[in-house]
């Protein structure tokens, strides 16, 4: 007898695609009236937030501050966690294990515990500001917190772990030998790299860079707390309209630019792959 | 001439000298927090290193946090059980089927990984409320609203946990126990289950740790009586830090990574990696 898996997989789909479809349809509804205070809001349908949105320089710079955040820690993230990734590949599998294991331990622990130990290090009396000032590096304590550094270090700290486990499966893939080839046929190791390694993980550091945008984009815990309230991405912004000053549909409204901005930047790039894509294929025919 | 492998260049010690500051970094704050909360209880501030030794801070722990602490491991344990019992068949159901329109299914049960967090609170806030006054079941600040809401946000992670896990097993071991005569229910409780059950550990695991440690969905889906220890602990931190705070996260982590050494001995670490890495 064939089972129809199908069918058995009817329910859940039903309980997934309900949930997402009736939490997005009735905030996106939500974004479309105007907010009266207190959590009330006018019978008439408008696109007033959107156009709010649209040309107050407060919410502009607010968009533009998180994805300038997101694209900052990105690059870091891809930076240092390439050649970290890389060395734990080409090491005694023995050590690899054990600081995989770590990485995998500090990326399980609860973020608000890692923040609160981030807090304690680079506090103005902190070990770092204190190491700095009496190594004559700084002549102040350094204001880490509260400033994008503090955000980005926070964010870093978050995704660092994600690049390095996620590249780390990339690369083992590719066999030292074909590094070796290359080097036979005399490159040097830096077009080996730029040749033969780089082009093979391509995919994997896309994939990486599009998970820690996507994580970035989103990141509220770390913003909120490292930033002290000043550094207001999109996430934060979104949480005080919506529990501050009780302006539901506000709320709404720039968590639908936040979600557009996020699904618009990940098609993009699916595009672009897919193009690039073919136009390889098409070089080869 | 034989092929010697380069001696290891500068490019090589710097990144491997790059590879213990990440460790320190990503270390460093765990470490931090321990140490700190053994400081001397005559000052309500944090230091490091500490200016001495004590446990003072342990017994200054408000019972608040504690009732976080019980409230949170209960919303993530039903997090994970109910985002297995969804991830099962659906996982199954999405490796073994083939229908018009499959990729379009798995497209939408894969979205909520692209949705920010933030943006998971306050949507299903907002339908809390409108269902609330609609049919008067008030689901915020209620333990099935927050497990609702965690739901969401895990079910991805399980899903490619077990489908990664279904898309390897060798269908002649179902053959095989089917042309024995087994049932096909028999055959997905004695055979297929068992087999896959690593992949269920560690969606289960990733969902109750999702669950244990976000702070956004919970800070909009909780409330009075009803706040998770995340969230417990992000409001302290905002508005009242006392040293209390390292010695609660302290106690969490040493009950973490005895729970993690216990995964460990029992499944591995590896079900854990894959369940990360599905996405």
């Amino acid at each position: 007898m064939r089972v129809r898996w199908g069918i058995v997989m009817l329910p859940a789909v039903v309980v997934s695609v309900g949930l997402l479809a009736a939490s997005q349809l009735v905030f996106l509804r939500m974004s479309f009236f105007h907010d009266r205070g207190f959590g009330l809001i006018d019978a008439q349908p408008t696109l007033g937030n959107y156009l709010i949105v649209a040309t107050d320089t407060f919410y502009l710079g607010s968009l533009y501050l998180t994805v300038q955040v997101a694209l900052i820690v990105v690059a870091c993230s891809l930076f240092i966690g390439y050649p970290v990734a890389y060395v734990l590949t080409r090491m005694p599998a023995r050590w690899a294990t054990l600081i995989i294991a770590a990485i995998v331990a500090s990326a399980l622990v609860a973020e608000v515990i890692k923040v609160l130990g981030l807090i304690v290090i680079f506090s103005a009396d902190g070990i770092v500001n204190r190491t700095l000032v009496a190594l004559g590096a700084a002549s102040a304590p350094i204001k880490i917190l509260g400033s994008i550094t503090g955000v980005v270090l926070g964010l870093l700290h978050f995704t660092l772990g994600f690049v390095v486990l996620l590249l780390f499966s990339v690369l083992q893939t590719i066999p030292a030998s074909l590094e070796e080839a290359a080097g036979v046929h005399g490159a040097s190791p830096l077009r080996v790299f730029w040749r033969v390694v780089l082009p093979l993980s391509a995919p994997g550091v896309l994939t990486a860079g599009l998970v820690i945008f996507n994580l970035s984009m989103g990141a509220f815990t770390a913003v909120s707390l490292l930033g002290g309230g000043r550094i207001l991405t999109l996430p934060v912004l979104i949480e005080r309209t919506m529990i501050l000053e009780t302006k539901y549909a506000m709320a709404a409204c720039l968590a639908a630019v936040l979600l557009g901005t996020v699904v618009l930047i990940n098609a993009l790039t699916a595009l672009a792959v897919s193009r690039s894509r073919f136009a390889i294929a098409g070089s080869l025919a | 001439m034989r092929y010697r492998r380069p001696r290891p260049s500068l490019a090589q010690g710097a990144a491997t000298t790059l590879m213990f500051g990440v460790l320190v970094f990503l270390l460093s704050p765990l470490l931090v927090v321990a140490a700190a909360s053994l400081g001397p209880g005559d000052r309500p501030y944090v230091s490091f290193p500490p200016a001495g030794f004590s446990l003072h801070w342990y017994f200054e722990v408000p019972a608040r946090y504690w009732q976080a602490i019980g409230f949170s491991l209960a919303v993530a344990a039903g997090t994970a059980l109910a985002s297995v019992v969804i991830a099962i068949p659906a996982a199954l159901g999405l490796v073994r089927s083939s229908f018009r329109g499959k990729t379009f299914v798995a497209l939408l049960l894969r979205a909520p990984l692209q949705i920010p967090y933030v943006v998971t609170g306050i949507a299903f806030l907002q339908a809390y409320y409108l269902l609330g006054s609609a049919t008067g079941l008030h689901l915020r600040a209620s333990y099935p609203g927050l497990v609702l809401g965690h739901l969401f946000l895990a079910t991805p992670y399980a899903i490619g946990s077990i489908a990664a896990v279904l898309a390897r097993l060798n269908p002649r071991l179902e053959e095989a126990a089917a042309s024995l005569g087994a049932s096909p229910w028999r055959v997905l409780r004695r055979v297929t289950l068992p087999v896959i059950l690593p992949g269920i550990y560690g969606g289960a695991l990733y969902a109750f740790i999702i669950s244990f440690g976000e702070v956004p969905v919970a800070l909009f889906l909780g409330g009075a009586g009803r706040t998770t220890f995340p969230v417990e602990m992000f409001t302290s931190m905002q508005f009242d830090f006392s040293p209390a705070l390292l010695a609660v996260s302290t106690a969490v982590l040493l009950i973490s990574f005895a729970v993690l050494i216990l995964i460990q001995r029992s499944i591995g670490f590896d079900a854990v990696v894959r369940a990360g890495s599905a996405r």
